[in-house]
C-alpha cells in the first residue's frame, strides 16, 4: 500500500514489516502484529458471514483485554464501525445506545452475562460474540474458538476514508447520550499527527488507561499501531489503585503514558512514584480536564526527565490543540495553556454573534480540519447546531465545529482555556465564570480539588455553590475559604456555600461529576 | 463479627449502593465495578476507624483489595501481628 487511508491498515502493514513484534499486551500475555492481523481478519470474516455489512455498527461490551484489540480491528476490517459500550454504565443507558445506533452484535465475555440477559430483553440484539451459547440466552452466541476457525485472509471489502470507523457516546446536555461519529479519515488525521508529534516508534510501549468509550483510547491503539509500538492495556482493577498503577508503569516499562489528570494526581499522592524505576518513561500526555498547576508542578519535579504534554479537544474534534509544558514558575498557580493548534487543523475564535474577534480577545474556539467528526448519529438537528458554516476565501463555504469552549490567545501564541461557554452563568444579573471560581479555590494551599456549580434560587436566578476536597492532613473552615476568595473574586462570584467533603461523584472517565453535585444541592435546597 | 463479614457488609451497604444484591467473598470488587477509586478511599477510612489500623499506601494494591477474601486475609494477618 502506497499510502494509508484506513484506520486498521497499520496493523496489516506491521504484520508484514515486524510480524513478531508485540502489538498489544494485557496481563503478561500478548499478541504480535501478525497474530493480531490474523485474528482480526478471522473476526471480520465471521462478522461478514453473519450478515454484517459495510457501515453497520458492532458493539464492544467488556472490561478491556487482548480481545478488545481483536474486536476493534476485526470490526473495522469487516467494514463496520465499532461502538464501545461502557462496561459500568446502567443497563438502560446501554440499551438506549444499542437501540439508537441499531447494534445487532456485541462482543462480550462471561463476566457480563447477567447484564446481557437484561439488555437482550430491552433491545433487538441478534447475537453475542465471545461467549459459549447457553439455553439461558435467547440469541445465538459464538465463542472465540468458533471465530478462529474462519479464514485469516483479508475480506474483500472496498472502503473509503469517509466510511464510519467508530461511534463514541457522550452525555448530552439533556441527559440523552449522543453518538459522535468518527470516520477512518478523522481518526487517522489525529493518529498520524500524534505519531509525528510524539515520535512514536516500535521501541515504544504505550499505556492504555482510558476506557474504549473515551476518545483518549484512540491514541493508545491507533497511534501506537501506526508507529509500530506496543499498546499495553492496564487491567481495570489497577486503575483504581494508585500504588498498583505506578508499579504497573514500572513493570511494563511504559514509555508513553496518556490519561486524565486525575489518574496522575492519584499516583502522585498515593502511588509512591519516587520509589519506582520509571526511567523508561519519556512522555506523559494528559487530556480531558485542566491539570491543576500545583499538582502538575510536583509531578514534573518528581519525574524530571519526562516531557509533559497537554492535549486539548472535545471528542467531536479528537485533539485540536496541544501544549508541551514549559517549566512551571514556583510563584504562580496560573492554569497552563492548551497551546497551539495542531498541524492540519484550522482555528478561529468568534464572538457571540459569530464574528471573528481581534487577536487576543476572548471568544469561542471553532475548529476546521480532518480531525472533525462526521456528525452526531441520527441527530441532524444537533449536528447542524454543532457545525458552523462559514464562507471561506470568498468563494466557498466550509464547516467549522463549535467547541463551546472559551479561549484567549496570549501574546506568545498559546491559547488559554477559559472554560465552557455554558459554564458561564448569571447570578443576580452578573456574569460569572464557574471555572474561574474553581481556579481561585484551588489557589488556596489546603485545597486539593474544587468544583463550583450553579444552584437555582427561589427567585429564578442562580446561586453559586462549591464543594472542595482538602489535601490530606489539612484542615480549614468554610469561613476561611470565603475570606481567601473575597480578595480574589468579586463578591457576587463568591459561593454562598462551600461544602468540605471527602470525595466527589465522578463520571466513568474520572472527571468530577458537577451535574450530580448540582443535583444534590438542588434537592437539598428544595427539601 | 469476623473481619470478612464486617468488610462484606460495609461494601454491600455503603459502596455497592444497590448495584449488587449480594457480594461473594471472591467477587472481583474492582473489575466488576462494585468499588471505584473513591470507594477504595472510603474502605480504607472505614478500616482505620473500625479496626484501628491504618493501611499504608503501599499496601493499597490489587493483591490486597481485589476481593473480600483477599482483604480480610490481609487484615487478619496485620491485626494478628499488631497484637
Amino acid at each position: 500500500m502506497s499510502y494509508r487511508y484506513l484506520l486498521h491498515a497499520a496493523i496489516f502493514e506491521n504484520a508484514q514489516k515486524i510480524p513478531d513484534h508485540p502489538a498489544v499486551r494485557f496481563q503478561k500475555e500478548e499478541l504480535s502484529y501478525l497474530q493480531l492481523a490474523k485474528a482480526s481478519n478471522q473476526l471480520a470474516n465471521f462478522l461478514i458471514s453473519r450478515g454484517v455489512k459495510r457501515g453497520d455498527r458492532v458493539g464492544i461490551y467488556m472490561n478491556k483485554n487482548l480481545y478488545s484489540a481483536v474486536s476493534i480491528y476485526g470490526i473495522l476490517s469487516a467494514g463496520a464501525a465499532y461502538v464501545p459500550l461502557d462496561p459500568f454504565a446502567p443497563i438502560d443507558r446501554l440499551s438506549f445506545v444499542i437501540n439508537d445506533c441499531q447494534i445487532q452484535f456485541i462482543i462480550t465475555n462471561d463476566q457480563k452475562m447477567e447484564d446481557i440477559k437484561e439488555i437482550i430483553s430491552k433491545t433487538s440484539l441478534q447475537g453475542l460474540i465471545g461467549v459459549q451459547s447457553t439455553s439461558e440466552i435467547d440469541v445465538p452466541s459464538y465463542s472465540w474458538e468458533q471465530i478462529f476457525s474462519f479464514p485469516s485472509s483479508s475480506p474483500l471489502i472496498q472502503l473509503v476514508e469517509q466510511d464510519l470507523a467508530y461511534i463514541l457516546y457522550t452525555s448530552g446536555s439533556t441527559g440523552t447520550p449522543k453518538g459522535i461519529m468518527h470516520t477512518h479519515r478523522s481518526g487517522l488525521s489525529f493518529a498520524e499527527w500524534a505519531v509525528q508529534t510524539y515520535q512514536i516508534s516500535s521501541e515504544d510501549r504505550i499505556s492504555n488507561h482510558a476506557p474504549l468509550h473515551f476518545d483518549l483510547s484512540t491514541f493508545d491503539f491507533f497511534a501506537s499501531a501506526i508507529g509500530g509500538a506496543t499498546t499495553v492495556i492496564i487491567p481495570e482493577g489497577f486503575t483504581k489503585l494508585p500504588a498498583s498503577m505506578a508499579k504497573w508503569i514500572q513493570d511494563e516499562e511504559i514509555t508513553i503514558w496518556y490519561s486524565v489528570p486525575f489518574a496522575l494526581i492519584q499516583m502522585l499522592e498515593r502511588g509512591n512514584l519516587e520509589s519506582r524505576d520509571l526511567s523508561g518513561l519519556r512522555w506523559i500526555l494528559f487530556a480531558g480536564e485542566p491539570f491543576p498547576t500545583k499538582h502538575l508542578r510536583t509531578l514534573m519535579k518528581t519525574l524530571p526527565w519526562v516531557k509533559f504534554s497537554n492535549l486539548y479537544g472535545p471528542t467531536e474534534t479528537n485533539v485540536c490543540t496541544y501544549y508541551h509544558v514549559a517549566p512551571l514558575p514556583e510563584d504562580s498557580d496560573e492554569p497552563i495553556p492548551i497551546g497551539i493548534v495542531c498541524e492540519n487543523t484550522e482555528d478561529l475564535v468568534v464572538d457571540i454573534e459569530g464574528r471573528p474577534v481581534a487577536e487576543g480577545e476572548i471568544g469561542e474556539l471553532l475548529i476546521r480540519g480532518g480531525t472533525v467528526m462526521k456528525g452526531y448519529w441520527a441527530r441532524p438537528d444537533l449536528t447542524e447546531k454543532g457545525f458552523y458554516r462559514r464562507k471561506m476565501f470568498d468563494y466557498c463555504e466550509d464547516i467549522f465545529y463549535r467547541t463551546g469552549d472559551l479561549v484567549q490567545k496570549m501574546p506568545d501564541g498559546n491559547y488559554k482555556f477559559l472554560g465552557r461557554k455554558d459554564r458561564q452563568i448569571k447570578t443576580r444579573g452578573y456574569r460569572v465564570e464557574l471555572d474561574e471560581v474553581e481556579a481561585m479555590l484551588l489557589s488556596h494551599p489546603t485545597i486539593h480539588e474544587a468544583a463550583a456549580y450553579p444552584v437555582p434560587d427561589v427567585e429564578g436566578s442562580n446561586l453559586i455553590e462549591a464543594a472542595v476536597i482538602l489535601i490530606e492532613g489539612e484542615s480549614i473552615s468554610e469561613d476561611d475559604i470565603i475570606k481567601h476568595l473575597s480578595g480574589r473574586l468579586p463578591s457576587y462570584a463568591i459561593p454562598t456555600k462551600i461544602i468540605i467533603s471527602d470525595d466527589f461523584p465522578r463520571t466513568s472517565t474520572g472527571k468530577i461529576n458537577r451535574r450530580q453535585l448540582q443535583e444534590r444541592a438542588t434537592r437539598r435546597i428544595n427539601s | 463479627m469476623e473481619t470478612q463479614t464486617i468488610i462484606q457488609k460495609f461494601i454491600l451497604d455503603e459502596l455497592a449502593k444497590g448495584r449488587k444484591k449480594t457480594i461473594d467473598v471472591d467477587d472481583d470488587l474492582l473489575g466488576e465495578g462494585i468499588i471505584d477509586s473513591l470507594g477504595i478511599l472510603q474502605l480504607v477510612a472505614f478500616i482505620e476507624e473500625k479496626f484501628n489500623y491504618t493501611v499504608p499506601d503501599e499496601d493499597v494494591v490489587i493483591e490486597n483489595f481485589m476481593s473480600v477474601s483477599a482483604l480480610s486475609h490481609y487484615l487478619d494477618q496485620k491485626l494478628a501481628s499488631k497484637g
